[in-house]
């Protein structure tokens, strides 16, 4: 096991395969103390664990907060409904006023992309990253890949698919950058205006058209629609675009038969998947849901525990 | 007040003299070898260069309406420092400067500061509305040379072409921000891979060349001038470079950034908003197509969009910072540090760039260009001194530059404004104001 040196979870960009692995087994282990009996562990006993959501978002602060509570931390939910945010105050003000608390990992969510690296300035605590505006995911994705870990039993060597709205999808690009780590192939298909610019340049393949796109492929990740995006004029009804775009059993058939389908979730079912398969994936999007405990206790305690904790827990 | 500046190698547009310079009535009396002559003061330019004052089109002074990024008096010795000593003021002040009152309020103000001449533009249409066109012929009688919206582009074409026609009745300059605002689209940074792989909003440089395009044409259908600010991307030089060849009325000038910083200079700040500019940062190959640009004479000039924003602006996020920097004290040192040291063009083009052509455009047949009988706005440099970027050794209100810490070559020592020192480094000795070094 490689040591852990990284003090912030910011972006997929910056994780090495070794570190992202180092993740994967931990959330294992936590996995283990989920099914116990006592489901607590003191990992952070002690630490003050702030979840700083300027963007809405009741399953990932709940599954954060859930992590961190199993881990023994202290929690502060700070929301922007909640908070002086409406009230005018700039969100590096919010930030500076925090450490008047001097809280060891701030969980932030915001709707501002690539924003968190520049808050390290005004912090002396761990930032993890639960959504930085158009940017990445990396909890998301984290959970993503183990999810398929588990799964497939592996991560390298794999076709992903990514449909849907790549341009606004946060999770799109930290699974991009992941899967891409593992030496997996990544294609992403929607319609030619939810592709960002030059984007075959990450490597990654392009279609616009799902039945092409589906084939051969280990892995799916559909990814939820967003109905204003119509009136900017991105596609045209939606009912074209679940025509073009949704996942159906039809299409389904044409990736390989052991195919895994993803959705980070809530689901428009019969816009983004079509709801006959509702009862063959959903226990994969409920597994999700549990990974994705898992994973957050594990980024918790790695930037959060004390290095002397860490080797303890190492089996 | 006489002063005598002895042993001086003027640098103007078209040529580089040595002589000396004596100043009287605040303007330039004689210029000749060896002048002997009792002076109030003598200044001795051995191993520096004097060079007409420098003259920017293109600053945002924040006054009326936001003094607290900057006032009369913080920009015109963030001008006086830069080497400038004369600026037009954008109107994107609040009220907006679009009727004789505003017009008239900061010619005097500025004038009993006395520190460099700021001509204000006037706004095209009133409030910047794109809606109505404000009394140009006012205007111009209050002291306007230039008009325009800046990034309240008109975005109307049949208003755009009625300005034009009417700025043609008045000699008025029309100065057009290219951007068609429905395809930048709330962009924050130029699109490109960059952008695509942060998911950062994003303009495309389309949305410039288009405007410039569309602009061109009307121009030169109504037959009259018309300058382009602040371009900063290749397709729009392309444009420009074919249609200079049968148009003369067409003049452009870009920003410093412009030459100098990319994209990928965005990624490396961590997307920090001192790096948020309009038009945005774009790819190398712009970078390198201005720089020619430059060199063959396509762009006419070097102005500085000077655009001060408060400290707490420029710490929000990238995507909801405002956009703009503070050039008035770097322009010259970035010009010549990246330009002329890097030997794209000569000192005499970067003069050309930086007063010659402005006041030309202008009309400004006083200024421009150190010789006898002309105003006396002269500067004095030294090019082999370098300087660090430091945020509070800026004059200016504001400190929004991506070239804090930056180590520039070229340092202004000296400037004169109409016969009177008004900037001796450190120092402004009209005004009691730390300059904080
Ligand atoms: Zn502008």
């Amino acid at each position: 096991m490689v040591e852990w040196t990284k003090k912030h979870i910011l972006e997929i960009k910056d994780l090495t395969r070794q570190e992202m692995e180092v993740v994967f087994n931990l959330a294992s282990s936590f996995k283990e103390v989920s099914q116990r009996e006592v489901k607590k562990t003191p990992a952070l006993r002690g630490k003050t664990v702030v979840n700083l959501f300027f963007e809405n978002s009741t399953r990932t602060r709940t599954s954060f907060e859930l992590a961190a509570k199993r881990l023994s931390a202290d929690v502060l939910n700070f929301s922007s409904s909640t908070s002086s945010i409406s009230k005018g105050e700039s969100v590096v003000d919010t930030i500076k006023n925090l450490e008047s608390y001097h809280p060891d990992i701030l969980i932030i969510r915001i709707d501002t992309s690539a924003c968190l690296k520049n808050f390290l300035n005004y912090t002396k605590a761990s930032i993890i990253n639960a959504g930085d505006g158009k940017n990445e995911h990396p909890t998301q994705a984290l959970l993503d890949m183990f999810t398929v870990k588990e799964v497939k039993g592996k991560l390298e060597n794999l076709n992903v698919l990514i449909v849907g709205d790549i341009m606004h999808s946060r999770v799109c690009r930290s699974n991009i950058f992941g899967f891409q780590k593992f030496s997996s192939k990544v294609r992403v298909c929607g319609p030619p205006a939810f592709i960002p610019f030059e984007f075959e340049k990450l490597g990654v393949d392009v279609f616009y058209d799902l039945d092409k796109a589906i084939e051969e492929v280990d892995v799916i990740i559909m990814l939820r629609i967003q109905r204003e995006r119509q009136n900017l004029a991105y596609f045209s009804t939606l009912r074209e675009y679940v025509e073009n775009f949704s996942l159906t059993p039809q299409r389904l058939k044409r990736a390989k038969r052991d195919c895994i389908v993803m959705h980070p979730g809530p689901v428009n079912w019969d816009v983004e998947i079509s709801s006959t398969l509702k009862d063959e994936l959903h226990p994969l999007i409920l597994k999700q849901v549990e990974n994705g405990l898992a994973i957050r206790m594990a980024v918790l305690y790695l930037v959060g525990a004390e290095k002397r904790e860490r080797k303890t827990l190492r089996k | 007040m006489k002063i005598l500046i002895k042993s001086a190698t003027i640098v103007n547009s078209k040529n580089t003299i040595l002589a000396d310079i004596l100043i009287e009535n605040g303007r330039i009396a004689k210029l000749d070898r060896n002048i002997k002559e009792n002076a109030d003061r003598e200044i001795d330019a051995k191993d520096k260069f004097v060079l007409p004052g420098l003259i920017d089109l293109h600053a945002h002074l924040r006054t009326p309406g936001r003094e607290d990024e900057e006032d009369l008096i913080s920009g015109s010795c963030s001008a006086a420092k830069g080497g400038f000593t004369t600026i037009l003021c954008m109107p994107n002040t609040n009220p907006c400067i679009d009727n004789e009152g505003v017009v008239e309020w900061i010619r005097e103000e500025s004038q009993k500061i006395g520190i460099v001449d700021i001509i204000p533009i006037g706004a095209i249409t009133k409030e910047r509305k794109g809606k109505e066109l404000s009394e140009f012929g006012v205007l111009k009688k209050a002291g306007c040379l230039a008009l325009s919206d800046d990034s309240d582009s008109i975005d109307d074409s049949y208003l755009f072409r009625r300005a034009l026609e009417y700025a043609k009745m008045f000699n008025l300059l029309i100065i057009s921000h290219c951007e068609d605002k429905n395809l930048s689209s709330q962009g924050a940074m130029r699109e490109s891979l960059i952008s695509a792989k942060y998911g950062m909003s994003s303009i495309p440089d389309i949305a410039e060349t288009i405007r410039v395009f569309r602009d061109i044409e009307i121009a030169k259908y109504v037959n009259t001038k018309l300058h382009l600010a602040h371009i900063s991307c290749k397709k729009s030089i392309e444009l420009i470079r074919r249609e200079k060849e049968t148009f003369p009325y067409l003049t452009c000038e870009t920003s410093p950034h412009y030459f100098i910083l990319t994209v990928e200079d965005v990624e490396k700040s961590n997307f920090h908003a001192n790096f948020k500019v309009n038009p945005p940062l774009g790819e190398r190959n712009d970078v390198e197509e201005i720089r020619k640009a430059i060199k063959e004479g396509v762009i006419d000039c070097i102005a500085t969009d000077h655009a001060p924003h408060s400290f707490a602006e420029k710490e929000a996020p990238f995507e909801n910072a405002p956009f703009g920097f503070v050039g008035l004290e770097l322009a010259f040192s970035l010009t010549y540090t990246y330009l002329v040291r890097e030997k794209i063009i000569s000192f005499n083009q970067l003069v050309e760039k930086l007063s010659y052509n402005p006041a030309n455009i202008l009309g400004l047949k006083d200024r421009g260009e150190i010789r006898k009988d002309a105003i006396a706005d002269l500067i004095i440099v030294d090019v082999n001194k370098s300087w660090q970027v430091i945020s509070k050794n800026l004059v200016s209100k504001s400190k929004n530059t991506p070239f804090l810490n930056s180590e520039l070559m070229g340092l202004v020592e000296l400037t004169i404004h109409q016969g009177k020192i008004v900037y001796e480094k450190p120092f402004f000795p009209s005004i009691d104001l730390s300059s904080g070094e």
